[in-house]
């Protein structure tokens, strides 16, 4: 990858190897570069933003019965 | 009372500790593994056979690490195990293919993402396509997806959980996340 002009499939991939990591590199300060004068690409970070938030959104209860055999199974209903 | 000092009474037979350690995690287990295998039955047997582990090995945990990732790696496990019963089950493959690669950053339509809803927990219809896109995704992509971005693990606490190496960690991740992007920006491109 060219880190002085890197091309939109080199920095969506780069995005998608390092989003919430070290960002200070030689290689990421060219993505942030690029990243600020081409839509394309910032719009595909914000969607893959987007995809980790609605997956960390997404979450289910624990059922009070599962919680009540779990306790059961391992012999510590007595502690609650 | 700090984890520690729970895990130590635990190790000498308090069933009192023990008992507030498996309160404090039993959510983020069955949540996880809901997560992975996408069945409500099958997420609480995983979530029993998880704190069986942990209750047997707890005398080996040697506290370098959180217990949270030690667990995230008991659970990965049993997860993984459930999965190659379900072997029947068709994924889709990602792998290191040039014009896979290629596909996973082309998109035919484009999505307005300004305008999905993010209240997963009311919205049926997004539920299910968030569904859909995760089913297709083989369970050793959506563990390193789910421990890594959903439930905010370090790319090393990871590869640790997973027995993977770091590159491999980044790997898996970079393709989950572009896989799943494209699903979502497919489902409401339509």
């Amino acid at each position: 990858m060219n880190y002085v002009n890197p091309k939109c499939k080199d920095v969506m991939q780069h995005i998608c190897e390092s989003l919430g990591e070290d960002l200070n590199s030689d290689k990421c300060i060219a993505i942030k570069n690029h990243l600020d004068n081409c839509s394309d690409c910032k719009n595909y970070f914000e969607s893959i933003k987007i995809t980790i938030q609605l997956y960390k959104n997404y979450k289910v209860d624990l059922p009070d019965e599962a919680h009540n055999k779990l306790m059961n199974l391992l012999n510590l209903n007595d502690c609650e | 009372m700090e984890e520690k000092q729970l895990i130590e009474l635990a190790k000498s037979g308090d069933k009192k500790a023990l008992a507030t350690l498996v309160k404090n995690h039993e959510q983020t287990v069955y949540n996880f593994s809901f997560k992975i295998c996408r069945d409500r039955e099958k997420a609480e047997n995983i979530m029993q056979e998880t704190f069986l582990s942990m209750i047997k090995h707890l005398n080996q945990f040697d506290g370098n690490s959180r217990l949270s990732t030690w667990l995230y790696r008991i659970v990965s496990n049993h997860c993984l195990m459930q999965a190659r019963k379900d072997k029947n089950k068709f994924f889709v493959s990602i792998n290191d293919d040039e014009n896979e690669e290629s596909d996973l950053y082309n998109d035919k339509y484009v999505a307005d993402w300004s305008r999905i809803p993010n209240n997963v927990t009311e919205n049926n219809e997004l539920k299910n396509i968030l569904d859909n896109a995760i089913s297709k995704l083989s369970p050793e992509y959506r563990i390193v997806f789910l421990l890594r971005d959903v439930e905010g693990l370090s790319t090393e606490e990871t590869a640790l959980a997973t027995d993977l190496s770091i590159p491999a960690v980044k790997s898996r991740l970079h393709r989950a996340r572009a896989f799943l992007r494209k699903e979502i920006n497919k489902a409401f491109a339509k």
